[in-house]
């Protein structure tokens, strides 16, 4: 406290618990919670925690879904609810500089009237940071066509384990040497602690074409999403959701989804007017023709943003079913879609839990959002995990991955064998410990932890043989399981 | 003599990487050795040649991949992937004989950056041998995946330092219906950046916007890909841009008619050859200067993107006075700069790497020595050592 002063920490308990949990389903009360109002701050506390050897966890809006702001071994939370400006609006280099902690919307907001806009857009972006987003390298719908956040990030500023600042890029599309903002965005927290972001902003587009196509079964639709790529034509966004995710985004938000579908899909073109109607029609023929029974097209903004409110709503929108959820974030190559949202309805089957599914389909990133009652016991939450748990190793032996979007943290760190092998982990760690070589940033996120991680018998989930392993040769994932990481 | 191994295999890569590493030997990575001339070479115990790991390994035309094997042709993989109407949107130079690993080592980019994202936007996973003899597989063959730490980011320009990349996966895209260049020939630097600037602020996504100036004048070349009413909507635009700067655009059907300027490094075997990343804002004052160097002789500017290549040809004194210059301008604005490409007269006196030291050259360095800490791979050669 002398350290920053009285105003920039929380150490009261009932200050602390507003900072045990963040999107995610997991908690844990930080010792200390530290709002820093500028770059020399947020040094020098690191500075004084690796002389204490004391873990320093980052954390923005708290809307993360992996766990990533949760001090996992306690220590200090960094919170920047105190620098969120944007700095600068650059309109002739087309780039923003900006502060971790502001909100993601904002910045689009603020570019708009110079015809630019920052490409993410999570579902939660109008909470979300842009330090957040760095970290866990966000999406969002648009990204089929823009790309993630590493595509649009150019320059960091990143305070050091050891309270060192070192800016990395810049307003450049290149710097020489290798690629440090490429390596640090999506590094969870672990490597240092993001203080400025630049941005690249993007030409808004003219105009845009939303359709909302709705379908008697969800194979249909997910094989709609195929048939439209198949064709040529890579829209800007393609969303799917099911009939009990459309149940709930229709109480919450009265998007006009229709309520007898089994699957919809929300495909949306952009770019310069001239062309769009006909992508529209042949968009429109395509869902046609794999059975479409509804087809609507937003008739003005009003209506396209009141589609779109149904999905980016509808996390929000699972209190209408259950008291809470917990969602994954598993990949699969998209031509896969219709067998694996098969497996997950048969999973829920299983576990004899209600699987709501809205996701980015156009990627073949999958949200299933469990349903569950939490206050029925810890066993209720454990069961719930494995059914998770299934569904993301059945994405991997698809040739998938664990996490598309929301990253790794602790919700999934004890995982990683499945999709890498014994040395991929070992090559990870010798970045780890070339930027945080006392391992105070984030600890207990993306790296299987050895006490934590016992628990999980891989060999008996896991499926056999991944896609990679099988043609690389490598070992199988439960093989891999079994073998000691050399550094753990 | 230099021995030469050529694994088949990135196992084979692997061991014979590790068999260099315990014994210290050193060793030059080389693909079709397109650019050999990229960096501080030194001369090395070995070379390692990926040719002998060649071919698609597999493509699922539906899912928008492709994963191939790092010594197969650019060239080739794009003739295989035309066959099912599709392509890999990377257009750098050297592109009909260079291999896909001496592309993503060396950060090769064209002018196609601007509207599909380059080596970094669509490299998706590779398969590394690394110096110790292990086999890492950086990312994955899903176009979206953020598990554990982006190592892919890292091998993209590093120039073989930290391991071989033996295998590479990328997103691919449908080949367009359409497409349309537009040549605009203007009265000096600042009319050439004004088309192109004009041009990158609008939402038409461009798929070219090369500026290219030498003595004989400045053009802005307007390449437009995608559906017919898009083309021609770009080509409107373009004459729009063109006429607001006091020029005209012209219609070609030649579709090479961009290549000599994206061959620059190809072909300024002599002086030196200057490449600087700006801020796109800064592009225009910097060419103009760059124009007004005694030993200037050509500019190619990937508009767009901010990349500009200056060739200077002269008497050796002059020619390393005016790369001082350039080197020195793109530091100011916050670019970074290299000299690409010298005659071997200059190679003594004119380092690759004399641009601005980049930000967090330390921790490059712990990478580095992490990942090959005999420093078997490639020393010297990047701005890393």
């Amino acid at each position: 406290m002398e350290l920053l002063g009285e105003d920039k920490v929380l150490w009261r308990p009932q200050d602390l618990l507003l900072y045990e949990y963040d999107g995610a389903v997991d908690t844990s009360l930080p010792d200390a919670v530290v709002l820093p109002s500028e770059t020399a701050d947020v040094a020098k506390l690191a500075r004084f925690c690796s002389q204490h050897q004391v873990p320093l966890v980052p954390r923005g809006a708290g809307t993360g879904l992996s766990g990533g702001a949760i001090p996992v071994f306690g220590g200090i939370v960094v919170s920047f609810a105190r620098m969120s400006r944007i700095l600068e609006i650059d309109v002739a280099d087309m780039r923003a500089v900006v502060q971790p902690g502001l909100i993601n919307l904002h910045l689009s907001t603020a570019a708009a009237p110079y015809g630019l806009y920052f490409v993410p857009d999570p579902s939660s972006q109008k909470a979300c940071t842009l330090g957040g987003n760095v970290a866990e390298n966000s999406g969002g719908p648009h990204t089929l066509a823009y790309g993630v956040t590493t595509n649009h990030v150019t320059g960091l500023e990143v305070v050091l384990s050891d309270g060192s600042v070192v800016r990395l890029g810049g307003k450049a599309l290149e710097h020489e040497g290798y690629d440090l903002v490429g390596l640090f965005v999506g590094s969870e927290g672990t490597l240092g602690i993001v203080t400025e972001i630049t941005v690249k902003l993007t030409p808004l587009p003219e105009d845009r074409r939303t359709i909302l196509a709705a379908f008697p079964t969800m194979d249909q639709a997910s094989e709609t999403v195929s048939a439209i790529i198949a064709a040529g034509i890579v829209p800007a966004a393609i969303e799917l959701m099911d009939a009990l995710a459309t149940e709930a985004v229709e109480a919450a938000v009265h998007a006009g989804y229709p309520l007898d579908a089994d699957g919809i899909l929300l495909v949306e073109v952009d770019g310069v007017r001239d062309g769009l109607d006909e992508q529209r029609e042949r968009i429109e023929e395509i869902c046609r023709a794999q059975g479409a029974t509804t087809l609507r097209v937003a008739t003005s903004t009003l209506d396209r943003e009141r589609l779109w409110a149904g999905r980016k709503g509808a996390f929000a929108a699972m209190g209408r079913l259950a008291p809470d959820y917990y969602v994954q974030d598993g990949v699969i190559p998209r031509t896969r879609l219709p067998a694996i949202l098969r497996h997950v309805r048969e999973v829920g089957e299983r576990y004899g839990v209600r699987i709501a599914n809205v996701f980015h389909a156009g990627d073949g990133n999958l949200h299933p959002l469990i349903l569950f009652d939490g206050s029925a016991g810890p066993a209720v939450l454990e069961e719930v995990k494995q059914a998770g748990f299934e569904i993301v190793a059945a994405c991997v032996e698809a040739g998938g991955s664990l996490t598309g979007e929301h990253g790794i943290g602790m919700e999934k760190n004890c995982y990683m064998p499945l999709q890498f092998t014994a040395e991929d982990l070992a090559t990870m760690r010798r970045i780890k410990a070339a930027w945080d070589p006392l391992g105070l940033m984030n600890p207990g996120k993306v790296f299987p932890t050895p006490g934590r991680c016992k628990e999980y018998d891989l060999r008996a989930a896991a499926p056999r043989g991944s896609a990679r392993a099988s043609r690389t040769g490598a070992p199988t994932p439960g093989a891999r399981a079994e073998k000691k990481d050399r550094n753990a | 003599m230099t021995a030469v191994v050529r694994p088949s295999d990135v196992a084979a890569c692997a061991a014979a990487l590790g068999d260099a590493a315990r014994d210290r030997r050193t060793v030059r990575i080389s693909g079709a050795a397109t650019k050999a001339y990229l960096g501080q070479l030194r001369a090395t115990d070995m070379t390692l040649e990926t040719a002998g790991m060649a071919g698609i390994v597999d493509h699922v035309p539906a899912d928008l991949t492709v994963t191939v094997a790092a010594g197969t042709r650019l060239a080739d993989l794009q003739r295989a992937l035309g066959e099912r109407g599709q392509f890999l949107p990377l257009d750098p130079p050297h592109g009909d004989a260079a291999t896909i690993g001496g592309i993503v080592a060396s950060g090769s980019e064209g002018f196609g950056r601007l509207r599909y994202g380059g080596v970094r936007d669509n490299l998706i996973g590779t398969v590394v041998a690394l110096a110790d003899g292990t086999i890492a597989h950086p990312g994955g063959r899903v176009v979206k995946n953020v598990a554990g730490y982006d190592l892919n980011k890292l091998l993209i320009g590093s120039l073989g330092t930290l391991g071989v990349i033996a295998e590479a996966t990328f997103k691919v895209l449908p080949l367009p219906s359409a497409r349309g260049l537009a040549v605009v020939r203007c009265s000096g630097p600042a009319a050439a950046f004004a088309v192109a600037d004009a041009l990158v602020r609008a939402p038409l996504r461009a798929s070219a916007l090369a500026v290219e100036g030498t003595a004989r004048g400045w053009i802005t070349y307007v390449e437009a890909q995608g559906a017919r009413a898009q083309v021609e909507r770009a080509m409107q635009e373009a004459s729009r841009a063109a006429a607001a700067a006091g020029a005209t655009a012209e219609r070609t059907d030649d579709e090479s008619a961009l290549a000599p300027a994206r061959e620059l490094p190809g072909t300024a075997a002599d002086g030196a050859l200057v490449r600087v990343a700006l801020p796109i804002g800064a592009q225009r004052s910097f060419a103009e200067s760059a124009s007004r160097l005694d030993p200037f002789v050509r500019l190619v500017a990937d508009a767009g993107s901010g990349i500009v290549r200056v060739h200077l040809r002269g008497d050796d004194a002059a020619v390393l006075r005016a790369a001082d210059t350039l080197l020195a301008g793109a530091s100011v604005v916050g670019g970074s700069a290299r000299v690409e490409r010298r005659a071997p007269s200059l190679r003594e006196r004119l380092g690759a790497w004399g641009g601005p030291r980049p930000g967090g050259d330390f921790l490059m360095r712990r990478i580095k020595d992490a990942f090959d800490p005999a420093g078997v791979l490639e020393p010297g050669r990047s701005v890393v050592g």
